[in-house]
């Protein structure tokens, strides 16, 4: 057998190969990586970062929610609040988060490859996202757009706020998102190691292939959409001026033909995180592996062919509300197989009750009533009353927040060992995921009741009867921001002092802990062979095996 | 299927990655397409110069799609290459008809009475005198 | 000629072989190309809505069109396609000047697209014949023109400009065909020049009846 440089050295009693957070620890090494890893981890420290950017954002709002009338800030201050928190939510922190950090970091090792397909193009990637992120944070210092982070024309087209940064930000960051997705969907299909079919593909793979899909072919017409926006304030000229003609239900057209197809996007990663996950710690196979696979590529596909549910009461034809409610009717069929697969493999699994796995309950809890409401606000005769109301906001933070920040922070735990060696406190993870979770429910369902007694969404000031469930949801938030706050303590405080963890501290059978917890920074000595199914509980051998030449 | 190792670099690498002989490969296909291409043009200016009415648009399209095969096919060799990019470029074309037909669709089923009067959208379309339809004089 | 000097460089570490790494750039370029349709599908897509809403003006103002200009620019862009898959062959076939002297002919070609564009649109200018509010052509003044010309500066502004970098792209590729890079063993990078031209070509192929022969 053909050594490697490291097994020779190891065997000779010489050090093993740096891991790749120790290989290179000048700045330069870091700016200039091809490191998928580190690429991966500096994607994360900067969603996190805006994450908590856009939660502040989102206390303020509640902060002026809780009085009905004018408080603190004026009605221009509070819709450029609004509109910053969804920019900075959606487009850096929610669209790149598990795909950009998790994804980049944990793909390569999942597939048994050396890197992605295109590491420079990764890093360059990697600073389109820092150049989109700076073009947003320059627009909020020189006072912010008021659009809402949707763009509507004429109002976008024509308010003197600051939008044209923020569109030409929206724009780097789409192109960012194209060329991860376009760099995942190559190295799936270029890069796996021998053995590794595409019916042996671990789950998380499946939902990254799958998102990055979306991200290649929807990301481009939001591109040209705010591109023409821009255009028109810029230039005069656009396609939706309704004094030249235009029609501003177009821009609606175009900008959720991108939109809705984005938060599959923005669910799809985390639905891969809790297919790996739910796997690991309830330490049986997938109920249904080839059903959750194949779902995954049904709600990419599927997704695109309901755009229209936003636009119900727009003033598209008949004919189009027809089409879209009943389209999106079948996408909500492909989480519900996923739910059904993942309950399924809960059941009779030997339960390690660990912090992901308090993730793990929060999402599916969320996810069913997320859902279930969006299927409602898919109907169209529903979608009259709740139409920019608070049930919409309840359900979008629903799915967004209660499933995919839920599916971030069990992908934080599961891998903070994988990617640092370290062990998170465990009591305060489960002290925290509770607050998360209760917190959660105490500032959404109140927006949900809020929603279905008529409160708009984006109104500055609101009627005093509806101040009550306002407290209530401000509280809640308050009680989300702390727990949130709690886990970045904990694990910065991990990073430097926590226990160090061994190779594979949760007996997972996922291909990415076949190699060393912080791995070295060519991932494998030697590229191993896959032998089995993957998320195969049923022996205790490893899944994958280092061939004799 | 691949070799491993640190280097990760095979000892086939350096054989030309068609299978065949690069020195047999001909020329003659592109001479061909590009003449049939330029036929083609003919046809499209020869066609549209006639302003065919209703069926102006759909030989315009017919043609170009035909064009575009060929350069796609031949030019770009879509017609050698992997089912996969084939699969990518087949799916682009699949949603850029389904951003089209649901928009396109829009504007054509909207009902008249639910757009309001002398808007300049909605199915009602311009005149030559550029008066819209209600504003004709009877 | 042998070029056994830069083998090194070629297959990246992380492939096992360099036909796996042509076959991820070829699909890595056609993933790129697939981006590219659907940012022009946006643009279509409003001219198509308009077109289908604003018929008789689409087709008066198309007539003001300098129909010769488009179609000269269609045979040149046409051309320019076959210049480049000669290129490329010529490269694959290890006859690096002919491969030399074709891309330096598509550059030309480019060069010459972005002319007689370049007095299309002065001409345009001349005329009052621009986007959105600047609009005032004299001879067509019905509701809808100022929109096709709108889509018209739109979608060409954005071809012209996938022609610019196209031509950079182009112009990089010869200087890199010059020292001799590409040749039978490897002509991907090449190859990947020539589909985005490709592209721009594509593009073209349905912007010349859908703008000058309504």
């Amino acid at each position: 057998m053909r050594l490697s440089e490291a097994d020779s050295h190891a065997l000779a009693g010489a050090p093993v190969a740096p891991t790749y957070l120790e290989d290179g620890t000048t700045v330069m090494s870091w700016i200039n990586t091809r490191d998928h890893k580190r690429v991966g981890v500096m994607f994360l420290v900067s969603v996190i970062l805006f994450f908590f950017l856009g939660g502040l954002f989102a206390l303020l709002i509640r902060l002026k929610l809780l009085q009905p009338g004018p408080f603190f800030i004026d009605a221009l201050g509070y819709n450029r609040l609004f509109t910053l928190h969804g920019v900075v939510m959606i487009f850096l922190f929610l669209i790149p988060s598990i795909p950009s950090a998790f994804g980049n970091f944990v793909l390569p090792l999942m597939l048994g490859a050396r890197d992605v397909a295109f590491p420079r193009l990764n890093l360059f990637s990697y600073y389109l996202y820092l150049a989109g992120a700076a073009l947003a944070i320059l627009a909020m210092i020189l006072g912010g757009a008021d659009t809402g982070w949707t763009f509507y024309t004429p109002y976008s087209s024509t308010t003197p706020t600051q939008v044209f940064p923020v569109l030409i930000g929206v724009f780097i960051l789409g192109f960012s998102s194209i060329l991860t997705g376009l760099n995942f969907i190559v190295t799936v299909h270029t890069l796996r190691a021998p053995g590794l079919s595409w019916m042996r593909l671990p789950l998380f793979v499946w939902a990254i292939y799958a998102t990055s899909i979306i991200q290649v072919l929807a990301t481009p017409v939001i591109g040209i959409t705010v591109l023409i926006v821009a255009v028109e304030r810029v230039g005069g000229f656009g396609l939706f001026d309704p004094a030249r003609g235009g029609d501003p239900v177009l821009f609606q057209h175009m900008f959720w033909f991108y939109s809705h197809p984005a938060v599959y996007i923005m669910v799809l990663p985390g639905m891969g995180v809790i297919s790996e996950t739910v796997a690991a710690f309830s330490r049986k196979n997938p109920f249904g592996y080839k059903a959750i696979a194949m779902s995954s590529l049904g709600i990419a596909f599927v997704g695109f062919f309901t755009w229209g549910h936003h636009m119900f009461v727009a003033g598209q034809s008949t004919f189009n509300a027809g089409a879209f409610g009943i389209l999106s009717m079948f996408v909500g069929v492909f989480t519900a197989i996923k739910v059904f697969n993942w309950v399924g493999t809960m059941y009779r699994g030997a339960i390690s009750f660990k912090t992901p796995f308090a993730y793990i309950c929060g999402f599916l809890y969320f996810i069913v009533f997320g859902g279930m409401t969006g299927v409602a606000l898919a109907t169209t005769s529903l979608d009259i009353h709740w139409h920019d109301t608070y049930f919409v906001v309840a359900h979008f933070h629903f799915i967004m927040v209660g499933a995919s920040v839920m599916a971030f922070l069990a992908a934080l735990h599961y891998w903070f060992p994988k990617m640092f060696g370290r062990m998170y406190p465990e009591g305060w993870g489960l002290v925290a995921a509770s607050l998360i979770i209760l917190g959660f429910n105490a500032t959404f369902i109140p927006q949900f009741l809020l929603g279905n007694f008529g409160m708009p969404r984006r109104y500055y000031q609101y009627p005093e009867h509806f101040q009550a469930l306002n407290v209530a949801s401000t509280a809640g938030a308050t009680l989300l921001g702390f727990g949130f706050l709690i886990i970045l303590i904990y694990l910065l405080i991990a990073l430097k002092y926590g226990q160090r963890s061994e190779t594979n501290p949760w007996g997972s059978k996922g291909f990415e802990w076949l190699t060393a917890s912080p791995p070295p920074t060519h991932n494998f000595d030697e590229i191993p062979t896959i032998t089995q199914m993957p998320h195969d509980y049923r022996t205790h051998e490893p899944p994958g095996v280092i061939r004799v030449a | 299927m691949g070799e491993s190792g640190p280097s990760g670099r095979a000892s086939g690498a350096l054989h030309p990655d068609d299978g065949h002989a690069e020195h047999g490969h001909s020329a003659i296909p592109y001479v061909v397409v590009w003449i049939a291409l330029l036929i083609f043009t003919a046809l499209t200016y020869l066609t549209g110069k006639e302003h065919l009415g209703a069926w102006a648009l759909f030989i315009a399209l017919a043609i170009a799609c035909v064009k575009s095969a060929l350069v796609a096919l031949i030019f770009m060799h879509l017609k050698d290459s992997s089912g996969m990019t084939r699969l990518v470029f087949g799916t682009s074309l699949v949603f850029v008809a389904v951003l089209l037909f649901f928009t396109v669709g829009d504007v054509a089923t909207r009902f008249r009475p639910a757009t309001p009067a002398g808007a300049p959208f909605g199915t009602e379309r311009a005149q030559p005198e550029g008066l819209l339809e209600h504003e004709l004089p009877e | 000629m042998s070029h056994e000097g830069l083998a090194e460089g070629i297959v990246a570490h992380h492939f096992s072989s360099l036909e796996r790494q042509n076959e991820a750039m070829r699909l890595g370029m056609w993933l790129f190309l697939a981006t590219e349709i659907l940012l022009f599908a946006g643009l279509f897509c409003g001219y198509a809505v308009y077109r289908f809403q604003f018929p008789l003006a689409f087709a008066e103002c198309s007539r003001h069109l300098d129909l010769t200009a488009g179609t000269v620019n269609t045979i040149v862009l046409i051309t320019s396609s076959f210049t480049v898959a000669l290129s490329i062959h010529f490269a694959r076939t290890d006859q690096r000047r002919a491969a030399v002297v074709c891309l330096a002919l598509t550059i030309l070609f480019a060069l010459g697209f972005l002319g007689i564009k370049a007095i299309e649109y002065t001409a345009h200018f001349h005329e009052r014949a621009l986007p959105g509010k600047y609009y005032a052509f004299e001879e067509v003044k019905i509701p809808g023109a100022a929109m096709f010309y709108t889509l018209y500066f739109l979608m060409t502004g954005l071809h012209g400009l996938h022609v610019v970098v196209g031509m950079s792209v182009l112009t990089w590729l010869l200087w890199r065909t010059n020292q001799g890079r590409y040749s039978s063993r490897y002509y991907t990078g090449l190859e990947l020049g020539g589909l985005y031209w490709h592209l721009v070509d594509l593009v073209w192929i349905f912007l010349y009846p859908l703008l000058y022969l309504i």
